[in-house]
């Protein structure tokens, strides 16, 4: 699904994100990504969402080698992924629908599939019954739902959680976990950067540790299920 | 483009509009301001032109012989002003067949007035009207005619030709500027006013992009306010223009013998161009501040 080969990216200021980085997710898999803020793990991201692209190294991502890619097949590489935000990156002056619908709007859905499809997602994430708040009527840990919601609403093999339970109470926090794990065990694969490692302990996924640039440690998922 | 998605893409444009209506308000009170101007200049030239047209074709010009010449020796010296090539028309205006004119613009249709005045009496000089081909030309052809033996005095139009003249080349130069001055301000303001909807929005574009949105579905929405607003400007504008025109027509021609051109006939000529006019620079600077934008912080995405 993602394969990083010997990535490394210097910004244009010489501060060295990531050095040589390795890594290798498999499809259906779900990774923590856990770190200390600096040490790479935005960089990390930008360069799987093709934001920035790497000085060295090879990505691949989806089978699709995206040193190569053209800079008008990157919309169509991100509509195979779902990004979910810490500070939920909700509009304000839409609904909870149109918050949703707006992620199918963009790639050209019909209305008709809209109207389908969004219920649908709302559902998934329980706040059916939300669909006309606005997001400041919502608690933190709904909103991320929401966010959730977009980020799902186009049935994307891959979701990228960039500390998503950052804003959102620690006891709901686990909530957020849970519908991710839920996802992932319907077949989408799921990459979470977080600080938290009491979630990080509870759920036994596996667990990637960045340090100054470079992976230090790659604990492999220590799930019953997994073992089994 | 999918059919859906540009619908929903001009009701984002619409919406741009009314969220950002102050500012879209204030572009298009620019935007017609400067269209006016344009369309005050080009109809000022137009005038001028049509005013030197009818100068160099109706008012013809009298070439006054010498107090009695022979008619002889006048009609010669009028077959030598008609081999000038400045000259469109000379017509010998017999000294007889002037006095009469006068009594007829006196009124005086039996003589009692200019009684003493006819046939050997008759004080005025034999002359011609002539017109000329090229009225910027005035000063040379007047020169060369008053060399011809037996002309005495031709009227002095010189003034009047040289300042048309000059007053047309400096309107055609002066719009020009005028207008391409207006043209950048217009541009400018627009794409100004689009670049604030566009910070406002910026999170939208941010997520969408993050969906994966192409830059082209992300401009539309601007580019349709931008042709929104030059369409509005230009139909208001036009419209204006029409109503001003009308009004300023009656005041000129109740002081002045001047007569305006008539604007009906061009009316929609005008509102059409106006109206394509608002619609391209809209479209253009909606253009220009998306496409920077995306260059440049319009790309981010996670780090936004």
């Amino acid at each position: 699904m993602i394969e990083f080969q010997n990535v490394s990216k210097t910004y244009s200021n010489g501060t060295k994100a990531l050095k040589n980085v390795s890594l290798n997710v498999e499809k259906g898999e779900f990774v923590f990504i856990v770190g200390s803020s600096g040490a790479g793990k935005s960089t990390f991201l930008k360069l799987i969402m093709c934001e920035e692209s790497a000085n060295e190294g090879d990505i691949v991502i989806n089978n699709l080698s995206i040193s190569n890619l053209k800079k008008h097949d990157v919309p169509y590489l991100r509509r195979t992924m779902g990004i979910v935000f810490q500070d939920f990156r909700l509009i304000d002056n839409m609904t909870v629908f149109e918050n949703v619908a707006f992620a199918m709007h963009v790639v050209g859905a019909s209305t008709k599939d809209i109207r389908k499809r969004v219920p649908y997602i709302l559902g998934l994430v329980n706040l059916q019954d939300k669909a006309k708040c606005r997001p400041n009527e919502l608690s933190g840990g709904e909103q991320q739902r929401v966010g959730l919601a977009r980020a799902l609403v186009n049935n994307p093999k891959l979701i990228i959680a960039d500390e998503p339970t950052g804003n959102v109470d620690p006891a709901l926090s686990f909530e957020i976990v849970d519908l991710l794990s839920e996802i992932n065990r319907r077949g989408t694969t799921i990459l979470m950067v977080t600080h938290e490692h009491t979630l990080v302990k509870h759920f036994k996924k596996r667990v990637v540790e960045i340090h100054d640039g470079e992976i230090v440690a790659d604990t492999a998922s220590q799930e019953v299920s997994n073992e089994n | 483009m999918k059919i859906n998605s540009l619908k929903y893409l001009v009701k984002e444009g619409f919406k741009n509009i009314w969220n950002n209506r102050t500012m879209s308000f204030a572009s298009i009170g620019v935007l017609i301001s400067c269209l006016l101007l344009t369309g005050a200049a080009v109809l000022f030239s137009y005038n001028i032109d049509t005013a030197m047209k009818s100068i160099e074709g109706n008012n013809s010009v009298k070439v006054y012989m010498k107090q009695g010449l022979p008619t002889l020796s006048a009609v010669k010296a009028g077959e030598e002003i008609k081999k000038l090539d400045n000259i469109a028309t000379c017509d010998f205006v017999p000294k007889d067949d002037a006095i009469e004119q006068y009594m007829n613009l006196l009124g005086d249709k039996d003589g009692t007035m200019l009684a003493g005045m006819t046939g050997k009496e008759n004080p005025l000089p034999d002359a011609f009207k002539i017109s000329f081909k090229d009225l910027s030309q005035y000063k040379q052809t007047a020169a060369q005619i008053k060399q011809i033996s037996g002309v005495d005095t031709i009227n002095d139009y010189s003034d009047i030709a040289q300042k048309l003249t000059s007053l047309d080349k400096a309107i055609t130069t002066g719009g020009f500027w005028i207008i391409l001055i207006l043209s950048l301000v217009s541009l400018f303001i627009i794409s100004n006013t689009i670049r604030v909807t566009m910070f406002s929005r910026r999170l939208e574009i941010s997520i969408m992009k993050s969906v994966g949105a192409t830059n082209g579905f992300v401009r539309v929405p601007f580019i349709v306010e931008g042709v929104i607003i030059g369409l509005v400007s230009g139909a208001v504008a036009s419209l204006l223009l029409n109503l001003a025109y009308g009004k300023l027509i009656s005041a000129v021609t109740s002081i002045t013998m001047f007569t305006p051109i008539d604007i009906n006939p061009i009316k929609w000529s005008i509102t059409l161009a106006f109206i394509l006019l608002g619609t391209i620079f809209g479209a253009i600077g909606g253009m220009i501040s998306i496409g920077r934008y995306l260059k440049k912080e319009g790309g981010d995405v996670v780090g936004w």
